[in-house]
């Protein structure tokens, strides 16, 4: 167990900035999710703290150390790839005991070590068998139990889900969960779905182009973001952004509709603002109400998405569980106030 | 509804024959493709290796078909001393082998690896592959003949010379050295290609595993690499006993004495030299069988590792 501190780093390949002047601390035995679009720098922010990629600026510490320059194997971390990267030739308990049997440790110590992982995973019947015998979640199990034999300080897991179906993927989230609660060590997971991220993390990291855009619990990025980029990122299906005019009185006019600004900060008159109204809270009884007409209807079973335009011409996707309308029908959407979140031309939120 | 439903299943009827069709058509495009490659094989290969053991037979000169005398030319084969130190020559090329794999084996490692000016070393390499035998056969004979280059390069550092060719110690080993200069070329490349197909995360979970450089090699790559190994295995071994005729002309012509005849050299003697084609019809089998029952052997075992 130990703590994860990055001060400054950044990366650049040639004249190109992966990472740029990121810092952070991950605390001991906290579960960490790196999350951001593709090509956002989360898997690269990964493998420099795993020392498979050289860091160009800044200095990584885990533990208390400082492993800048460290070589992969001795900073006390494993990882677990979206591929697996098991050896093919190896069977599973030769593959759980590589590094064991490469630093040459007596035999009754990579033993009980691997049967301690094997337990805790529930492979102890797959031990002989080579990894093309396995299925993809098993394989998946086969790499976590590689990553507990090495007995790290901290684990780092980059998409480790990706490559398995639908059902398997919530499977392994909830054991995943499970395995941090067991172990207590650090875990650093790289995922660019938001609802991986929303379910398992202690603190999320929401990067984009290579800069960390929000830092904090789920509910603090969901309820609470600092910026339209999170606000949309974190949530399925994500929020809807109108145009917002600002007029006399601190009121905002909005999709053919007013209200008084859910913002503290005073506003000018004329200035142009997005409002962020989240799916699911469109659904209520009473508060504002908004005049839509539905384009499509997509049934979820317990609940339906209602994609609609307002007055402005603007779409909006609107959550209804109790009464499912049709397309061409007109509807009012309701929402509370204090549930509308304010960012400015930038992106950035007004609180 | 009704009328939907069978509108539904005459679709499907109709689906259902369409395959069975195309299916046939494509089995006819299929073996019109095919047909001139099996047509070339047959007359080519197939019909002349009948043909061939048919003349092994016999007694056979160029201008008389001769008269069936049965496995009369194998029983003298087995007392031809020509034929022995042949046979004895071909195992010494088969031990050769694991030479013409390993090298190409270890340069594209270190290619791999990410040596400085690696694109100028992959074309050199390459660049004795293109060239002819009876050129690189040229060549050598000017630089290894007694009063050649490389004796002269010898002589500067006060070393006396070696009629390379023209010992029978040095013969065949060098013909081999020559033969692995003019190929491992193609060896490089084809390891290479393999190189580029071993995962990169699983090296870099040996690496994270705390192994060192060569462990990873020894223990991750070279066991990924266990296919083009074998199937450079066979080709390297089909080539050795049948494509170094070229060489052996033009380098030392069998000899000296029978120092550098291998069964292939032989056959040309027999039935170009001494007008003997029946006899070498009858070493061309014996050679055929050799190759067959190595590669069998050897593509056994790759289709064996191939299951894992």
């Amino acid at each position: 167990m130990a703590r994860v501190e990055l001060k400054q780093v950044s990366k650049s390949f040639g004249s190109t900035d992966v990472i740029r002047d990121v810092s952070l601390s991950i605390e001991e035995g906290e579960f960490a999710v790196f999350v951001g679009p593709s090509g956002c720098g989360k898997s690269t922010l990964l493998r420099m703290i795993a020392g498979l990629e050289e860091t160009s600026g800044g200095e990584i510490f885990i533990g208390g150390d400082d492993v800048t320059d460290a070589e992969p194997a001795d900073r006390g971390v494993a990882m677990v790839f979206q591929s697996y990267a098991l050896y093919p030739h190896m069977t599973v308990a030769d593959n759980m005991s590589f590094g064991l049997r490469m630093a040459h440790r007596p035999k009754e110590e990579i033993a009980s070590k691997v049967g301690r992982a094997a337990k805790i995973l529930q492979l102890e019947e797959y031990l002989q068998r080579k990894p093309a015998q396995l299925s993809g979640g098993q394989r998946q199990r086969v790499a976590i139990g590689r990553a507990i034999v090495r007995d790290p300080k901290v684990f780092l897991f980059d998409e480790p889900l990706s490559n398995l179906d639908a059902e398997l993927r919530v499977q392994m989230r909830v054991e995943l969960a499970k395995l941090h609660r067991v172990l207590g060590n650090t875990m650093i997971y790289v995922t660019h779905d938001q609802t991986e991220a929303l379910t398992m993390a202690d603190r999320i990291v929401v990067l984009r182009s290579g800069r960390i855009e929000q830092i904090g619990t789920p509910q603090d990025l969901y309820q609470d973001p600092d910026n339209a980029f999170v606000a949309g990122f974190i949530g399925s299906p994500r929020m809807n952004f109108l145009t917002a005019i600002v007029q006399a009185g601190g009121r905002l006019a909005f999709g053919g509709q007013e209200m008084d600004s859910p913002a503290q900060t005073p506003l000018e008159p004329g200035r142009k603002l997005q409002l962020g109204l989240r799916p699911e809270h469109l659904d209520q009884d009473k508060g504002v109400d908004l005049e839509a007409k539905v384009e499509f209807v997509e049934a979820m079973g317990s609940t339906a998405y209602v994609h609609a335009t307002l007055a402005t011409g603007e779409t909006i996707i609107a959550e209804r569980r109790s009464s499912q309308p049709r397309t061409g029908d007109k509807i009012i959407l309701h929402f509370a106030p204090a549930s509308a979140r304010l960012f400015g031309e930038d992106g950035q939120r007004i609180r | 509804m009704t009328a939907n439903s069978l509108h539904q299943t005459g679709q499907a009827a109709r689906t259902r024959t369409r395959p069975g069709r195309s299916r046939r058509a494509e089995a006819r495009v299929a073996v019109l493709f095919l047909l001139p490659a099996i047509l070339l094989v047959l007359v080519f290969r197939i019909f002349p290796l009948f043909w061939g053991f048919g003349i092994s037979l016999t007694s056979a000169t160029s201008t008389d078909p001769g008269q069936f005398i049965g496995a009369g030319n194998y029983l003298r084969a087995l007392d031809d001393p020509n034929f022995r130190s042949a046979m004895a020559n071909a195992v010494v090329v088969l031990l050769s082998v694991p030479i013409f794999v390993t090298i190409p084996m270890l340069l594209a490692i270190l290619i791999h690896q990410g040596v400085p000016g690696r694109t100028f070393f992959r074309s050199v390499y390459f660049f004795p592959a293109i060239l002819s035998s009876v050129i690189i056969g040229s060549i050598f004979s000017v630089v290894l003949s007694f009063n050649g280059n490389l004796n002269a390069l010898l002589s500067i550092a006060g070393i006396s010379g070696v009629d390379w060719l023209g010992h029978s110690a040095t013969a065949l080993p060098v013909t081999l050295a020559i033969q692995c200069w003019s190929t491992f070329g193609m060896g490089v490349l084809i390891f290479l290609a393999g190189l580029s197909t071993v995962s990169k995360e699983m090296v870099e979970a040996a690496r994270l595993d705390g192994a060192k450089m060569w462990q990873i090699w020894w223990h991750v790559i070279i066991p990924e690499l266990r296919p083009i190994i074998e199937f450079s295995t066979v080709i390297t071994t089909i080539g050795l006993l049948t494509s170094m005729f070229g060489l052996i002309y033009v380098l030392t012509g069998g000899g000296p004495g029978t120092a550098t005849t291998v069964p292939e050299y032989l056959i040309w003697a027999a039935q170009g030299k001494l007008n003997r084609p029946a006899y070498a019809a009858a070493v061309s089998m014996v050679l055929f069988f050799m190759t067959s029952i190595l590669a069998w052997l050897q593509i056994r075992i790759l289709s064996r590792n191939a299951n894992i």
